[in-house]
C-alpha cells in the first residue's frame, strides 16, 4: 500500500514539475513570498521567456 | 543467494531477447503476434542499460556522486534545481518525444516491420542512448552548457558556428515536414479540422483561466482543458454530420497550409501565456497518457502484424518514399533511433536539474531507450493494419492513381489485395469522406491506433471517436512545435542578425520582431507549400531532408562526445561514439549524395529538376501546367542546394574534429579539459 502510494506521489511529482507547479513552490519558498495572482503572473513570465528560447523536439 | 539469482535473471533475459529477436528476424509467411516485438525490444533495452549504459557510466565517464552538479553548485531554484532522479527523468522524456517516433517508423513501414524494427532497436542501445547519455554527461560537467557552447569550446569556433546554423536550418524543415503532416491529416477532414481548430479558443480559456481565475492550478486547468478538447471531438463528428456545418470547416491542403502559416506568424507573435503556454502544458500531458494507453493497449490486445517482415518495396521503389532500406530506413527513422535533435534537449533543461551524477544514467540513457520503445509501439500501430489500407492511405495520388478506382487497382497488384468498398467502409467506420493519399503517417498510424484501442473495448461504434482522438493528439503536440519553434528560430535569427544590424538584434524592437517572425515562418511555410503542391505528396522530398539534417545533427553530437573522450585520456573507449558516428556518416552522406545525384527522378533532386525542364522544353507540358512546372523545378533545386549546404556544414566540423583528434593523439595539441573543477557534494538524499 506504501509502495502505491509512493508511486501516486511520484507521478504527480513529474506531473506538477512539468506543468511548473513545483518551480513556483520554489520560487516562493525561495523568495520568501507569498501565493498571489501577481507573484504567479511574474514568476510565469520568467519561467516562460526561458523556457520558449528553446527549441522543442522532434 | 541473491547474487545468484540476479545473474539467473539476466540470463533469462538475454535468452528470451534472442529468442524473440530471432523469432522476428527469421519469421516468413505468417503474421506474428506483436508481442514478440514487444518482448524483443524490451528485454533488450533492459540488457542494453544494465550493461552496456553501465558499463559507459563506470568505465568511459566515471560518474562520480561525490562531485556536486551544477544543480547543487548554482542551485538557484529556477534553472538550477536538484530534483529526483525519477521526476527528472518524466520531464527528460517527455521533452524529448515528439512527432518523429510516432511517424518515423510509419513511413518506414513501408519496407515491412523487420528493418526498421531492427533499426530502432540496435540503434537506439548502441546509438541514440549513448549519443544522449554522453552530451547529458558532459553538459553536467559544464555548468550545463549547450550542444553549441560545447562544440565551440571542445572543437573550435568554426565548430560553434556550424552547430548554429545546422540548428536553425533543421528547425526549418523539421517546421515545414511537421506542418505538412498535420495538413494531410485534415485535408478534406471536417472533423478533424474543427477538433484542432478548438483546441485553439480552449488554449485561449486555459491561459486566462491560469493567469487570472485561477493562478498556478496547472494540473487542475489542463484537466478542464482536457474535458473541453474531448467535448470538441464529439462536436467535431456533430460538425461532419451537418450539411450547412460540415463544408465551413473542410479544406483543401494549400488552403490550410496557408491558415498553418497564417497561424505560426501570429501564434508566434502574440503572448505565450495565451495560447503556447496553456497548450503545451496539455500537449504535454496527453502525450504522456496516451503513450501509456498505447503501450498498455498492445499488451491488452497483443494484435496481429498484418504487414510482411519485408515488403516487395525493399529495393527501393517505395511509394511513400523513393529509395533501398540503405540508406533510406535509417535517416526515416531518426528520432526512436538516433536522433541529433534530443542532443540539444540533453544539453538544455536536464544537466541543470541532475541532482547526482548517476542520475544521468537513467535519465539520459534510460529515457532515450523509453522514445525507442515509443518508436516500436508506432511500428506495431502501422503494421497492424491491412497492408492494402496501409499503403492506400500513405500513397501520394501520382503513384497510386489519381481515382480510388485506380489507387486499388495499383495497390492489389502489388499484391496487397484492396476493394474500393472496403476503403470506403473504413473511412465511414472513422467518419471521412475518404482516406486515400492522406500521406504524412499522421492518419495510418491514427488508424492503428484507433484499431487497437477500439479492440480493447467499443468496436467499430467508437472507432471514429478513436481516429479523431489520436489526429487531435498528433495535432495538438505539432501546432506546439510549429509555435515554440518559430519563436526559437526567430531568436536565433535575431541573434545572428543582430551582428549585422544592432536593433534587429534587441527582443523588445517590435520591427526587428515582425522582420524575424515573418523571414522565419516564410522560410519554412515555402518548404510546407511546396510539399502540398508536389504531386509525389511532399513527405518524398521533405522527410527525407529532415532525417538527412536530424542525423547530421546527431553528427555534430558525436563529434564533440568523441572529442571529450579523447581529451579525458578515454581514447581507448572512442569506439563508444565513433561506431555510431561511423554509421551516421556512412548513411547521411549516402542519402544525401543519392538525393543530389541520383539518376531516378523520384530519388535525385537534380535529376527531378532536369527530367521536368527537359519535358518543358520539349513542348510536353499543357500550358495550363507550364508554371506549375517551373515551381517543382524551382523547387526541386532549392532542396538540392540545402541538401548540399547540410553537407558543406558538417564535413567541415567532422574535418575540424579529426584534426583536434589527431592532433591530440599525436601530442601535438594540447588535451585541454574543459570540464568545471571539483567540488565535494553535500547534498543529502532526503532534500530530493
Amino acid at each position: 500500500m506504501k509502495r502505491l502510494e509512493n508511486f501516486f506521489k511520484l507521478v504527480l511529482g513529474i506531473l506538477r514539475e512539468l506543468g511548473d507547479e513545483n518551480a513556483y513552490q520554489r520560487h516562493l519558498a525561495l523568495s520568501d513570498r507569498k501565493d498571489s495572482r501577481e507573484e504567479w503572473q511574474r514568476f510565469h513570465r520568467g519561467r516562460l521567456q526561458t523556457k520558449y528560447q528553446r527549441a522543442k523536439c522532434c | 543467494m541473491k547474487r545468484v539469482a540476479g545473474h539467473f535473471v539476466w540470463a533469462a533475459l538475454s535468452v528470451v531477447a534472442a529468442l524473440s529477436l530471432a523469432g522476428i528476424a527469421l519469421n516468413r509467411g505468417e503474421p506474428i503476434n506483436s508481442i514478440w516485438l514487444v518482448l524483443a525490444a524490451s528485454c533488450t533495452y533492459l540488457l542494453g542499460f544494465r550493461f552496456y549504459g553501465k558499463f559507459i557510466a563506470t568505465k568511459v565517464m566515471a560518474l562520480d556522486n561525490d562531485r556536486a552538479t551544477p544543480a547543487e553548485r548554482l542551485r538557484n531554484g529556477h534553472d538550477f534545481e536538484p530534483t529526483n532522479k525519477w521526476i527528472v527523468f518524466g520531464h527528460h522524456f517527455a521533452a524529448i518525444a515528439g512527432p518523429g517516433p510516432l511517424v518515423g517508423p510509419v513511413l518506414a513501414a513501408q519496407f515491412g516491420y523487420l528493418p526498421g524494427t531492427l533499426w530502432i532497436i540496435i540503434g537506439g542501445v548502441l546509438g541514440g542512448a549513448v549519443q544522449d547519455f554522453v552530451i547529458l554527461f558532459s553538459s553536467v560537467r559544464r555548468d550545463g552548457k549547450s550542444l553549441g557552447q560545447m562544440a565551440r569550446e571542445e572543437i573550435g569556433k568554426v565548430g560553434g558556428f556550424t552547430a548554429l546554423l545546422t540548428v536553425l536550418l533543421i528547425m526549418i524543415i523539421l517546421l515545414a515536414v511537421v506542418a505538412l503532416v498535420v495538413v494531410n491529416a485534415l485535408k478534406g477532414s471536417p472533423w478533424g479540422t474543427f477538433t484542432i481548430a478548438a483546441t485553439m479558443p480552449i488554449a485561449v480559456i486555459m491561459g486566462l483561466y491560469l493567469r487570472y481565475w485561477r493562478p498556478g492550478k496547472v494540473l487542475e486547468c489542463s484537466l478542464l482543458g482536457f474535458l473541453l478538447v474531448l467535448l470538441s471531438i464529439f462536436g467535431g463528428q456533430w460538425i461532419s454530420h451537418s450539411t450547412s456545418l460540415a463544408p465551413l470547416f473542410t479544406f483543401s491542403g494549400v488552403a490550410l497550409a496557408v491558415a498553418v502559416i497564417v497561424y505560426g506568424f501570429l501564434a508566434s507573435a502574440l503572448p505565450v501565456w495565451l495560447l503556447l503556454a496553456p497548450r503545451d502544458y496539455l500537449s504535454t500531458f496527453v502525450k504522456l497518457g496516451v503513450v501509456l494507453m498505447l503501450g498498455v493497449g498492445i499488451l491488452f490486445v497483443r494484435p496481429e502484424m498484418q504487414l510482411p517482415a519485408f515488403t516487395r518495396f525493399a529495393d527501393g521503389s517505395g511509394p511513400i518514399f523513393a529509395g533501398k532500406i540503405f540508406p533510406f530506413c535509417f535517416i526515416t527513422i531518426a528520432c526512436g533511433a538516433i536522433s541529433g535533435f534530443h542532443s540539444l534537449i540533453s544539453s538544455g533543461t536536464t544537466p541543470k536539474m541532475i541532482a547526482k551524477e548517476w542520475h544521468a544514467w537513467p535519465v539520459g540513457y534510460g529515457s532515450m531507450l523509453l522514445e525507442s520503445f515509443v518508436a516500436i509501439m508506432a511500428m506495431i500501430a502501422a503494421c497492424v493494419l491491412q497492408p492494402g489500407v496501409y499503403f492506400a492511405v500513405n500513397s501520394p495520388a501520382g503513384i497510386v492513381g489519381g481515382t480510388p478506382a485506380a489507387a486499388v487497382a495499383t495497390i492489389s497488384a502489388w499484391g496487397f489485395p484492396l476493394t474500393a468498398a472496403d476503403m470506403a467502409g473504413l473511412a465511414q467506420d472513422v467518419g471521412e469522406h475518404s482516406l486515400f493519399y492522406r500521406t504524412g503517417g499522421a492518419p495510418s498510424l491514427a488508424l492503428g491506433m484507433a484499431h487497437i484501442f477500439a479492440k480493447g473495448g467499443g468496436g467499430k461504434a467508437i472507432l471514429g471517436f478513436w481516429y479523431h482522438f489520436a489526429i487531435m493528439f498528433e495535432a495538438l503536440f505539432i501546432l506546439t512545435i510549429i509555435d515554440a519553434g518559430t519563436r526559437v528560430g526567430r531568436f536565433m535569427l535575431q541573434d545572428l542578425l543582430g551582428h549585422v544590424y544592432r536593433p534587429l538584434g534587441r527582443t523588445s524592437w517590435l520591427p526587428g520582431v515582425v522582420l524575424t517572425s515573418a523571414a522565419i515562418v516564410l522560410a519554412w511555410g515555402y518548404f510546407l507549400y511546396q510539399g502540398v503542391l508536389d504531386p509525389l505528396g511532399g513527405i518524398n522530398s521533405l522527410w527525407p531532408l529532415f532525417g538527412i539534417a536530424n542525423q547530421l545533427l546527431a553528427t555534430i553530437a558525436l563529434c564533440v562526445a568523441t572529442t571529450i573522450f579523447i581529451k579525458m585520456h578515454r581514447s581507448r573507449f572512442m569506439w563508444i561514439t565513433c561506431v555510431p558516428l561511423a554509421w551516421l556518416v556512412t548513411v547521411t552522406f549516402t542519402a544525401a549524395g543519392q538525393k543530389l545525384f541520383s539518376s531516378d527522378p523520384r530519388i535525385g533532386f537534380l535529376a527531378q529538376a532536369d527530367g521536368l525542364a527537359a519535358a518543358l522544353q520539349a513542348g510536353q507540358v499543357a500550358a495550363a501546367r507550364v508554371a506549375e512546372t517551373q515551381s517543382l523545378i524551382f523547387n526541386a533545386r532549392m532542396d538540392a542546394m540545402v541538401c548540399g549546404l547540410f553537407l558543406v556544414l558538417v564535413t567541415t566540423i567532422l574535418i575540424d574534429s579529426v584534426r583536434i583528434w589527431v592532433g591530440i593523439l599525436r601530442g601535438t595539441r594540447e588535451a585541454r579539459v574543459t570540464e568545471t573543477p571539483f567540488v565535494l557534494s553535500r547534498l543529502r538524499p532526503e532534500e530530493l
